[in-house]
């Protein structure tokens, strides 16, 4: 069977300590493009300074319908690899295709803005999101149902709580109706029932043959939901296979890691 | 359990995909490293243009729902620098105004100009200000500065109802010159764009670009003939002087809007000078968005 995702070789690198300042200022851009001419252009000159492979040499493939949890400790590279299949940042090197629409959530409150109301966050960030006016309009009642602010439709969203704010980010995302969702961590500030929602929400879209890519640390979720896992470590895949056997490996690992790091 | 049950029957069944559909042959989307030269996708652009008017609307929104002043705002602002230069260069030092009474004469090509200058700085300073919005979804990073400009665009329409009123105040009739008036709007439509992308894509990477921008803004100004006719430029200087390409703008704006003879030479120079400025403009955009989100 295709694939509906195939991703090869994906790196990416980030440059540390580039910059005295807290952001260059024109003055030294000069400075250092007299030193190399390249500079102005090409980001990746680096110059001496240290560089990390926030990913290196990733390759996969999902196949359509999968719901494929992505686990790892802070700093693996997950949230890096969903926002490249986002496209908010291009990858240093390899590629990757999609042959489906995508459809992402990487972070709460998603293009909201605080002194617009529910109502018109709905429309905005459903069209930032790739939403059509009508498609949204349609789906109107059924977002605010799951999102379960009826009551705050009409005050500013800088009124909310941050579990109203993520309940709403995610019941539009929710609607997006895509072939292939991103996630990122979207569970951590949802209390339990909002939790369940969602997990019930996305296993459903996977029973559907949505394609759902699901980075958590919250391995319940990725045990109930996850028909496959990735594990992450250092910016290269270290483990691939159903969600149980991942995540016992990754937790059986656990204490010899801390020892060998200290 | 039975909150459960609850919140499984409200969600909509969605339409069941066949596991076994066909795959598109081509992929939707193909993500790469960037590459030196990258074209410009209009159609991608052109199918998301709501968010672009989205954009628009939720500035608007915002604007009007925070100052009192609101729209008046919009008309004040080059009333206001209207009168303060009629005083003193219309006035106090008698500046030459192409035989047209002063205030209108400044009023006109300050209507144009601070169209200009509004719409390249909030354009310089729209990226960053939306980086919430880039570090989180992806679409055509273009659409941002545009919309900036979109808006300062609306500002213009508005405030050129105050132009109609001198026009008849000082009993200044309409000609069929008028016509070509969207010929210099669309010009420096074009000049605006190719500056204020400029000004978005280098202040991403560089904050103090933000900060010369107004003051480069300013000595523009008085480069330009907006509170002064050009006729006070002496005709050696006059070459040097029209590769300014506001100087062909403003000139046929105000030639369009009282039947002044229109100056084509200098008009053809600002074409010539715009439209190279605009595709590198928008080259040097492309090029340096696939970095937006790493450096705002």
């Amino acid at each position: 069977m295709r694939s509906i995702i195939e991703v090869e070789k994906i790196g990416k690198q980030y440059f540390l300590g580039r910059r005295e300042t807290v952001q260059p200022t024109v003055r030294e851009a000069v400075k250092s493009s007299l030193e190399s001419a390249v500079e102005f252009w090409s980001r990746n000159a680096g110059h001496g300074h240290r560089a990390i492979w926030a990913l290196r040499d990733v390759s996969f493939q999902v196949a359509p319908g999968e719901v494929v949890g992505i686990i790892g400790s802070n700093g693996a590279g997950k949230s890096t690899l969903l926002r490249i299949l986002a496209r908010i940042t291009r990858p240093t090197t390899g590629a990757a295709q999609l042959f489906g629409r995508t459809g992402s959530l990487l972070g709460i409150s998603t293009g909201f803005h605080p002194d617009l109301t529910g109502r018109e966050n709905i429309y905005l960030n459903g069209a930032i999101l790739g939403m059509k006016r009508r498609e949204i309009a349609r789906k109107f009642d059924e977002i605010v149902a799951f999102a379960q602010i009826d009551n705050f439709l009409d005050t500013p969203t800088k009124r909310y709580s941050s579990g109203m704010y993520l309940r709403l980010g995610f019941a539009i995302a929710a609607h997006l109706d895509p072939e292939i969702l991103l996630l990122d961590e979207v569970l951590t500030m949802a209390d339990v029932s909002f939790q369940q929602k969602c997990l019930e929400r996305v296993r459903v879209a996977g029973a559907q043959g949505t394609t759902v890519l699901f980075v958590s640390h919250n391995f319940e979720s990725v045990r109930s939901v996850c028909s496959r896992a990735l594990r992450l470590e250092g910016g290269t895949i270290t483990d691939d296979g159903p969600p149980e056997a991942v995540v016992s490996n990754y937790l059986l690992q656990l204490p010899e890691r801390e020892l060998i790091s200290v | 359990m039975s909150t459960l049950i609850e919140s499984a029957t409200a969600i909509t069944v969605l339409p069941h995909r066949a596991i076994s559909r066909q795959l598109p042959n081509e992929p939707i989307t193909r993500i790469q490293p960037p590459k030196f030269w990258e074209a410009i996708n209009l159609a991608e652009i052109w199918a998301q243009r709501e968010v672009f008017y989205f954009l628009m609307w939720r500035d608007l929104k915002v604007r009007y729902k925070q100052t009192v002043i609101g729209v008046a705002w919009v008309v004040l602002q080059p009333i206001l620098i209207t009168i303060v230069f009629a005083i003193f260069l219309g006035r106090l030092i008698k500046v030459p105004s192409d035989g047209m009474p002063y205030p209108i004469f400044a009023y006109a090509s300050l209507l144009l100009w601070t169209f200009a200058s509004n719409a390249i700085l909030s354009s310089s300073y729209s990226l960053v200000l939306n980086a919430h919005i880039i570090t989180r979804v992806y679409f055509s990073r273009l659409l941002i500065p545009a919309a900036a400009i979109g808006v300062r665009l609306l500002d213009f329409v508005i405030a050129s109802g105050v132009l109609i009123g001198l026009m008849t105040y000082y009993r200044i009739p309409v000609t069929r010159a008028a016509l070509c008036l969207p010929l210099f709007v669309l010009m420096i439509g074009a000049l605006t764009l190719a500056i204020g992308l400029l000004g978005a894509s280098l202040n991403v990477r560089y904050r103090d670009v933000g900060t010369i921008m107004p003051i480069l803004l300013q000595a523009w100004m008085f480069v330009s003939p907006i509170v002064y006719s050009s006729a006070v430029v002496p005709a050696r200087l006059r070459f040097l002087y029209s590769l300014n390409p506001l100087v062909g703008i403003i000139d046929g704006y105000r030639a369009a809007l009282f039947n002044l003879p229109f100056d084509w030479p200098s008009i053809v120079m600002s074409a010539l000078v715009i439209a190279p400025l605009l595709i590198v403009s928008m080259h040097v955009f492309i090029k340096m968005e696939s970095t937006f989100a790493d450096d705002v």
